[in-house]
């Protein structure tokens, strides 16, 4: 919604709480129901997640529909797998290729804490919050396909209590 | 050349030569300075086309490095480790890589990892480390300003 006055939009309508609910309703609809991924896998939770956009567990059921090959048609990046320090300035180039609205995703253990590779590690980023802001974390090692959906469903739970006049997911 | 043949040669070759454990490949310890010349004589006359891998070992105790090169024939189906012990604190060796192609990698890595240098090697950049990184991960006592160390369990 860049580049439009919402405040003086909005108010100067009579009634104008009525259409604000309205079109926030109808915008957050439209973001949470069609939201296309970064086709971006790091590590073994990857395959989980391939298999939760396959045939057997289809998250296009539930408006996954896109794997966009491009950060910059994407909504949301699932960050499935262990990040090592070489790889931390490559997720900070695709994330801020990605258009306002963006959502994050940190699946598993190693994308939460670091998960088996905290200890004797040279290489490994404690989880994602260091590198990224992350409105979904889903545990296991790697999470099942209904644990992914599950934490999908979530991410678009959590989107449908967006307002346009206040950026970003509300904790 | 059948593969009792040239089990034959390689013990002619090598009088050390051993396996260990018994159902390992058989290996035996060269000279840093005779290596390249072993390589060629077993590419050349004794059909080893395969090189597997080039890999390093620590052994703080005996201030040693020892590199591994893992031989294996298409021709006679037989394998073989030519080992190399090194000092540890001048680990130093000339590159295989224009013996076997298949070696460049694994010297770049052994090098990053283990801190040996590979003399003449055609492209000695870091394979898989960051270029920043100080020290050589697979050293026993290497240590890292990200590492936390596992606590002790009682």
């Amino acid at each position: 919604m860049n580049g439009i006055d919402q405040d003086s939009l909005l108010l100067r309508m009579p009634g104008g709480q009525v259409l604000v609910s309205s079109l926030d309703r109808m915008i957050n609809a439209s973001r949470s129901n069609s939201l296309w991924t970064l086709t971006f896998g790091l590590a073994c939770c990857a395959i989980e997640m391939m298999a939760t956009g396959a045939s057997t567990y289809d998250w296009a059921r539930f408006g996954f529909e896109v794997p966009s090959a491009s950060p910059r048609r994407a909504d949301m990046m699932i960050l499935a797998g262990t990040v090592v320090r070489k790889m931390v300035p490559i997720i900070r180039t695709l994330y801020e290729q990605m258009p306002e609205p963006k959502y994050v995703i940190a699946m598993g253990s190693c994308a939460i804490s670091g998960g088996p590779y905290v200890y004797d590690s040279y290489t490994i980023v404690r989880g994602m919050e260091e590198i990224v802001p992350v409105d979904v974390y889903i545990p296991g090692c790697p999470p099942r396909p209904e644990a992914l959906l599950h934490g999908l469903m979530t991410l678009q739970d959590r989107i449908k209590g967006q307002s346009v006049k206040k950026t970003g997911v509300d904790a | 050349m059948t593969g009792p043949e040239a089990l034959d040669a390689l013990r002619d070759r090598f009088p050390g030569l051993r396996a260990h454990p018994p159902d390992s490949a058989p290996g035996a310890v060269v000279e840093p300075d005779a290596l390249r010349s072993h390589l060629l004589n077993l590419r050349d006359q004794l059909r080893f086309d395969f090189l597997v891998f080039v890999a390093g070992l620590d052994r703080p105790a005996q201030s040693q490095m020892e590199l591994v090169y893992r031989l294996f024939s298409w021709e006679t189906k037989i394998s073989v480790a030519l080992r190399v012990l090194l000092p540890r604190d001048a680990a130093r060796v000339d590159t295989v890589c224009d013996i076997y192609r298949a070696a460049e990698w694994h010297e770049r890595e052994t090098a990053e990892m283990f801190g040996i240098e590979f003399a003449g090697h055609p492209d000695p950049r870091k394979l898989l480390l960051p270029d920043d990184i100080e020290g050589h991960p697979l050293r026993k006592d290497f240590t890292h300003p990200n590492m936390i160390r596992l606590p002790e369990v009682e």
